[in-house]
């Protein structure tokens, strides 16, 4: 069964006034275990079309299935509930609160979900060392490098046990080598815990490692390839 | 880990938060030292109001409140006095007073005088009378002697070892008249009863006024003041066969307080104006701490903070700053108030000598009255409410994907 579902989705923006068509028509399907990107030039829709599937916009017309679960139409509380429990994001930007430890960043999404204190402490433990962060669980963002960020919204967007992770451009704000660290996290991530990551990006060395690229251009899927094996692991 | 969250966030830009908490703080020693002043003085004028004058608690027969005559006055004996005490555990001492108007003076010149029937070691005991003595000495309770005011005794021209007359109506139309010597003169701490009073020994005046045994009322002090209405009530239902009827000294001088309250609006007023300038920063700085964190908010929607939980965070935040500045404030206050408590100021000049007319040293009293203080926190509690609603809309209100992009 698939992880998620979009069916016909459309958006449109400012219907009344100067119609700007987001999405057209989208309808794709993303199983368990994928290691996708989602890419196309700028003002394609994949930005768009992550936030529908992550429930953070609202769909014109048609609708998104997540794990059998029709989310389209739920209430702001239920969606934001659905979020928490559901999906994990990691944003271009990191986002992480900046006046708490890496250790409390990743812990924080655990206690929202009202987990145990003690499970809670360990998973976040073992998240940070995961994501090779051990010994820097102490720190607080503005101590960090880029890519020592952004490895922590990894390890926080893992710690509520999704179904899957949105990632949105994660890698455009790092350099090549903190990049490419990440990316081996998140292969690592998705090979030995079948974790679904969907990822928007421009970047080509996540679109090699990809093991499917869904190609848009002004709102519609122009392709969705799948490749035997991706690229990085010739 | 909320409360952590809140707590780091408020020190995010310390210089901002230092700065409101300042103001909190300044608005509430300003606020809480124009208050004590004004009740400072407020309190001696009630201490001795109540002191001389009314007593924490009056049991009358119940007509003399509509007609103050000796007509009205009621049974007293040492069994009514071990009666009352019963009562309630809140009772101290009992003070009978028999109070007429007679004529006061001599052979050259009378003047109205209220005459007021005393028992001088109870009334000693609870108001410090004979330390209000200026010249001569007190009688004793079985004494025919008598202390003037001393403003009555200029206006007669009468001083110690005089002679008085007193004349009047006593009980139920008898005639009142009888000669006493002056034994002292006192400076009455209440400026209209300095100009008016004499004091003579309750038996003497019981006798002068033909109503041995009989007193217009009992004043009753109390071991907690705050006790004053529960057993006022409590000695009403005790005797309300003996149609007599307990007041409160708010009860007995209830245009005396509407006067200080009004007096205190020119304060409150000022508190007012103050706090609504510190309103607008305090307000200023969680706009600016709500406006620069929407993108953050946005995130913390998105990952799956509800937005009450978010709105308690900021709520939280609000808090504590009111908390920080009160606290602060309200201890700043208290150590200010607690010096010129010590040290008070000391008036000079005309202002000083009107002081001293009406029988009060020419200092500014302090109130420490408890209300004082915890009202600013109530106030800035309150501030910190109508603050609070900016951010609590804007969370409620907040686009995740319009904060995402800021």
């Amino acid at each position: 069964m698939s992880i998620v579902k979009t069916e016909n989705l459309s958006k449109v923006y400012n219907p009344d006034t100067v119609p700007v068509h987001a999405l057209k028509d989208v309808t794709l399907s993303f199983e368990q275990g994928e290691f996708t990107s989602v890419v196309g030039p700028s003002g394609s829709g994949k930005t768009t079309l992550l936030n529908m599937i992550g429930g953070l916009d609202k769909p014109t017309s048609g609708s998104v299935e997540i794990d059998g679960f029709v989310i389209t139409g739920l209430k702001d509380s239920k969606l934001i509930d659905f979020r928490l429990n559901n999906i994990g994001f990691v944003f271009q930007h990191y986002n992480l609160i900046p006046v708490f430890t890496a250790f409390e960043n990743v812990s924080f999404i655990m206690l929202l979900q009202k987990r145990d204190k003690k499970e809670l402490k360990q998973r976040a433990e073992e998240l940070l060392k995961a994501v090779g962060l051990g010994d820097r669980m102490d720190a607080i963002p503005s101590k960090m490098s880029g890519g020592q960020q952004q490895r922590v919204a990894v390890a926080r967007a893992l710690a509520s046990e999704p179904k899957f992770i949105l990632a949105d451009e994660p890698t455009a704000n790092l350099d090549s080598e903190a990049a490419m660290n990440l990316l081996d996290i998140m292969e690592v991530m998705n090979r030995d815990k079948n974790i679904t990551f969907i990822f928007s990006t421009h970047d080509q060395r996540v679109i090699d490692r990809a093991r499917r690229v869904i190609t848009m251009v002004d709102g519609a899927i122009y392709s969705d390839e799948v490749k035997e094996v991706a690229l990085v692991n010739n | 880990m909320y409360t952590k969250l809140a707590w780091r966030n408020l020190w995010r830009n310390r210089k901002r938060t230092m700065i409101t908490v300042s103001a909190i703080v300044f608005a509430v020693v300003a606020s809480v030292f124009m208050q004590s002043m004004n009740r400072g003085s407020h309190e001696v004028m009630i201490d001795n109001m109540v002191r001389f004058h009314t007593g924490y608690i009056q049991l009358q027969d119940y007509r003399y409140e509509d007609e103050s005559s000796l007509d009205n006055s009621f049974h007293y004996n040492h069994e009514t006095e071990e009666r009352i005490k019963r009562v309630h555990n809140r009772i101290g001492e009992v003070l009978p007073r028999i109070e007429t108007f007679m004529l006061a003076g001599d052979d050259a010149s009378i003047r109205g005088a209220l005459v007021l029937g005393i028992d001088p070691d109870k009334e000693h005991a609870f108001n410090r009378i004979r330390d209000h003595l200026t010249e001569g000495s007190f009688f004793g309770l079985n004494d025919q002697t008598v202390v003037v005011s001393e403003g009555l005794a200029r206006r007669l021209g009468l001083g110690v070892g005089d002679q008085l007359l007193l004349l009047g109506q006593g009980r139920f139309g008898m005639t009142a008249s009888g000669l006493f010597e002056i034994a002292g003169l006192m400076q009455h701490p209440l400026r209209d009863m300095n100009n008016q009073t004499v004091y003579m020994a309750l038996p003497a005046a019981q006798n002068l006024l033909s109503a041995d045994e009989y007193v217009t009322a009992a004043l009753i002090e109390l071991t907690r003041e705050n006790a004053a209405g529960t057993v006022a009530a409590a000695l009403s239902e005790e005797f309300a066969d003996d149609n007599l009827i307990a007041w409160t000294w708010p009860e007995l001088i209830p245009e005396l307080l509407q006067l200080l309250e009004f007096d205190l609006v020119g304060a409150y007023f000022m508190s007012g104006v103050l706090y609504l300038v510190i309103g607008f920063g305090f307000f200023g700085t969680i706009l600016t701490m709500t406006l620069e964190r929407m993108r953050e908010f946005g995130v913390l929607l998105s990952v799956g903070m509800s937005r009450r939980r978010l709105a308690s965070v900021v709520f939280l935040e609000t808090l504590f700053i009111s908390i920080i500045g009160v606290a602060a404030g309200v201890a700043a206050a208290w150590l200010i108030i607690y010096y010129f408590y010590l040290n008070p100021v000391q008036l000079t000049g005309d202002v000083a000598e009107t002081v001293i007319e009406m029988g009060w040293d020419p200092v500014l009293p302090m109130s420490f009255a408890a209300d004082q203080f915890y009202m600013q926190g109530i106030i800035v509690f309150l501030l910190a409410m109508v603050v609070f609603l900016f951010p609590l809309v804007k969370v409620f209100k907040l686009n995740i994907l319009e904060a995402a992009r800021r």
